[in-house]
């Protein structure tokens, strides 16, 4: 059975897009054919972490919404992007970086329901174990379709107050639209907080399963996205606890 | 038992099939993420478990609404009016099968005063 996934974060800059890359990769690490779809279309990012240059993107998730091609040709093969030998796949479904396409998606809008058909035919089309869709911060529409069709949901967020109630919003709706599995993963935790002790704090207030609790990393900043930080640094607390998300993702 | 039949031991929830038709009638527009959300039970999860799986069954439907088939066909007519549900083609004599598909338009941003659009686009 293939699963449909979600990266959520009410506010931006939590590691949604770093996070989406690495489960993915550590997913197809284990054998599974992993899509990974860009829907942050104002601001598209995870291309960058799978070195998917410009020149090499052939069709984006807007041509699709135009309607100028099938979803499973925006998909892009980025398995030998990794730098190191997967067993699975990797596919990623980059939304358009160039600045008259998001201009022109932000003006006309789209239909959200085009991503509801396109989701399901990807997967059956390229026989996807795994479907990991990078979000934009925030609840809107597509936000709420993602979660809807969802069979799993990743909550990233924070020890800061702003995230605490934003992210209390984004649970309380996962909850409503029933989604079967959420989890959360609390990031960039400063030196000076005790993990275990903002993980049970979190799992108290929300009522859902904290994963991993990841310290604020100097390592992680230094990548500064250029790369899959798992895949570089195999024995780092980090990756340890996204390895325990991978691993309850597919569990 | 024939197809479509109601016997009467069959659960009938009045208030239920009520609630669901207002809150259905309520809007015209295609029934968005957003709409889902705030139903109430248990048309909210019957419609999220059918959203996620991608099909239902009139059975099915009538069955986690509590209502007769004959009410389920009637809430699901106007869920096809607002585009949620549409007829799949393996429908057969016996069971009519339903696709789901959520919509929504996403806002289209108004233009800004440097029209920086049309500048981008050129
Ligand atoms: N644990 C961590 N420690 C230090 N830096 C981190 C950590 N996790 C992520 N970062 C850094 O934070 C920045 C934002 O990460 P990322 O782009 O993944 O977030 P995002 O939630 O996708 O952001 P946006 O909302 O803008 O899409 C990146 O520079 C990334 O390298
Ligand atoms: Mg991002």
């Amino acid at each position: 059975m293939s699963k449909i996934v979600s990266v959520h974060s009410f506010r931006g800059g939590t590691g949604k897009s770093n996070t989406t890359a690495n489960l993915a990769a550590l997913l197809a690490m284990g054998g599974a054919r992993v899509g990974v779809v860009d829907t942050d279309i104002q601001s598209p990012g995870i291309h960058i972490l799978f070195n998917l240059d410009e020149s090499e993107m052939v069709h984006s998730l807007n041509d699709y919404l135009w309607g100028k091609c099938g979803i499973k040709d925006t998909a892009h093969d980025v398995t030998g992007h990794l730098g190191t030998q997967v067993k699975g796949q990797v596919f990623l479904i980059p939304s358009s970086i160039k600045a008259g396409e998001i201009a022109r998606i932000l003006r006309e809008g789209y239909d959200v329901g085009l991503l509801n058909d396109g989701f399901r035919d990807v997967v059956t089309e390229l026989g996807l174990d795994y479907l990991l869709i990078d979000t934009h911060p925030g609840l809107n529409e597509e936000t709420l379709l993602s979660i809807a069709i969802s069979d799993v949901l990743v909550v990233i967020m924070r020890p800061d107050q702003q995230d605490y109630q934003g992210t209390a919003v984004t649970v309380d709706v996962a909850r409503k639209l029933d989604v079967p599995k959420m989890m959360m993963l609390v990031n960039k935790i400063p030196s000076a907080f005790d993990l275990d002790d903002v993980r049970a704090r979190v799992e108290q207030t929300y009522k859902v399963k904290v994963i991993a609790a990841l310290p604020h990393s100097d390592e992680m900043m230094t990548l500064a996205s250029s790369g899959i930080f798992s895949l570089k640094y195999p024995d780092s607390i980090v990756t340890k606890g996204l390895k325990a998300v991978a691993d309850e993702i597919s569990g | 038992m024939p197809p479509g039949s109601s016997p009467k031991d069959e659960p009938v929830n009045q208030e239920q099939f009520e609630r669901a038709l207002l809150e259905i009638k309520a809007g015209k527009e295609d029934i968005r993420p957003s709409d889902v959300v705030i139903f109430s039970e248990p048309l909210r999860s019957t419609l999220n478990r059918a959203v996620r799986i991608g099909r239902i069954s009139l059975t099915e439907f009538a069955k986690e609404l509590e209502v007769e088939r004959e009410r389920a066909r009637e809430i699901v007519e106007l869920l096809i009016k607002r585009n949620l549900l549409r007829v799949s083609s393996f429908s057969n004599d016996k069971e009519t099968f339903y696709e789901t598909r959520l919509s929504a338009m996403t806002r289209p941003l108004g233009r800004p005063p440097s029209d920086i659009f049309k500048k981008l686009d050129d």
